[in-house]
């Protein structure tokens, strides 16, 4: 792994006085999809979390080590979050479309970036719908209402709405489990070709999409990130006998 | 865009279409060497063994990545598990080539023994299984499945043919038993390739109507 984006190192976090990662250490590549895996509460989504620093937002949550985002600690007492946050964008579980207009639901962050020029923003809503491979889909409703669409439709409008703000990375958190088969592998093609311009982490509870969408694969298990390799070596030869038992399903 | 399975299909298509005409040009160079005894080209002979050994554990990387990776299902499944077991029987044809150059050489007296008994119309067959072969898995046609099992028939039958003359021959002349008995051998040989291609054909059967003929060859005998 030769072009690291994020390096993390001993990255602890605990809410309250439960420990809820555990010194993670690892390295994530630039323009690749890493997956993170394993069962339910093993802190894969926590982890997600802390990587935009949204974990800020739960009282009690104590967090030490470090977070490099292209070997600047984020969690540095100096650093701004804002701007933590505009380079890394996020896309949840549950699509969560503003109530507006589907060319207002892109436009409403580079606006609130100080962009106003309306051919400049036409522009931007066009090439992040198309990025999100749904401009064919609404490019003769752009004023109809977002929340009219359907999910899979809402799930890549909020990807473009992420792309509209041009992050350098794409946190995504279950981003298809919400969906139809043909939804799921238009986000999950998606999420193939976005890479090219973005580093995206994804965490799914569904090792088969982790195996089809990522090129590397981290495997939590109670707060510790257990094994981190390739994605086809996880999912051929992986290391750890802890990591083999989860993706056979012999426990999680 | 071609999805990623796509693509890995296209990627494993290609391997086995490209090890199909390395075990072709081998079993020609074979024939060669088996009708006319010249100086055979060992040398590319053995360095397109290796390329098709290569090949065959890359084919079988490749399959284990999209079964591990993509979840392959109906025609897919069915296209990668038969995709094995091609690519193991074309290692063996590719093997089965070497041997027939190894029982054909230094054996002096066979040459006329090969003319008496017409082996040319026996290798003739053979590099036509296998061309159709390579073809059939190329275009999937049920049609060249036909012809690869009326071929395998031919050839076993003028081998069973040809040995019986062959042993009827060693026991009027004693001086043809040890060249006799490498032309035996080099025939058992052409008729274990002859096989070969029809587990293939078998195969690709699979593939296209998703029933398996393994074991039931009358079908198309």
């Amino acid at each position: 792994m030769k072009d690291i984006k994020i390096e993390v190192n001993k990255l602890s976090l605990y809410y309250g006085e439960k420990l809820a990662l555990n010194e993670i250490s690892m390295q994530i590549p630039r323009n690749k999809v890493t997956a993170l895996i394993g069962p339910s509460g093993c802190g894969k989504s926590t982890f997600l979390r802390s990587i935009n620093r949204m974990n800020d937002l739960i009282p009690d949550v104590k967090i030490t080590g470090e977070m490099l985002v292209e070997g600047v600690n984020i969690y540095d007492k100096n650093v701004d979050v804002v701007n933590i946050r505009k380079k890394i964008g996020m896309v949840f579980q549950k699509s969560n479309p503003f109530p507006k207009s589907i060319y207002e639901n892109i436009a409403y962050g580079p606006k609130i970036n100080g962009i106003k020029d309306k051919k400049q923003l036409d522009e931007i809503v066009e090439t992040s719908l198309r990025q999100a491979a749904i401009w064919d889909e609404v490019k003769d409703r752009l004023g109809d209402s977002a929340m009219g669409l359907s999910g899979g439709q809402q799930q890549r409008l909020c990807i473009a709405r992420t792309l509209a703000v041009s992050p350098d990375i794409v946190l995504m958190d279950e981003p298809a489990s919400a969906l139809d088969p043909i939804s799921t592998s238009k986000i999950e093609e998606l999420v193939h070709q976005l890479k090219e311009q973005y580093t995206i982490i994804i965490v799914t509870h569904n090792m088969q999409q982790a195996a089809r969408t990522s090129d590397y694969t981290a495997f939590f298990y109670l707060g510790e990130l257990i094994e981190m390799d390739k994605t086809k070596s996880i999912f051929t030869k992986p290391s750890k006998k802890q990591t083999e038992d989860y993706i056979t399903g012999r426990f999680g | 865009m071609a999805s990623l399975l796509e693509i890995e299909l296209t990627k494993l298509k290609n391997a086995i279409i490209k090890i199909g005409i390395l075990s072709e040009s081998q079993i020609a160079e074979a024939m060669k060497t088996l009708l006319s005894d010249p100086n055979t080209k060992g040398k590319k002979l053995k360095k397109n063994e290796n390329k098709i050994d290569k090949l065959d554990v890359k084919i079988d990387e490749i399959c284990q990545n999209i079964f591990a990776l993509q979840q392959p299902v109906a025609s897919d499944l069915r296209f990668i598990m038969s995709a094995m077991q091609i690519s193991s029987e074309i290692e063996r044809i590719g093997d089965l080539a070497i041997s027939v150059i190894k029982s054909s050489k230094s054996v002096k007296e066979k040459y006329d023994l090969v003319v008496k008994f017409n082996v040319a119309s026996i290798t003739k067959n053979v590099e036509a299984i296998t061309e159709k072969t390579n073809e059939c898995f190329e275009t999937q046609q049920e049609k060249t499945i036909e012809e690869i099992f009326a071929l395998n028939k031919a050839i076993r039958v003028a081998t069973e043919k040809v040995i019986e003359e062959i042993v009827v021959e060693m026991k009027l002349n004693s001086k043809a038993v040890g060249s006799g008995t490498n032309l035996i051998l080099a025939l058992k040989h052409l008729e274990r390739i002859g096989e070969h291609c029809t587990n293939i054909a078998e195969s690709i059967y699979f593939v296209i109507n998703a029933k398996t003929i393994k074991h039931e060859k009358t079908k198309f005998e």
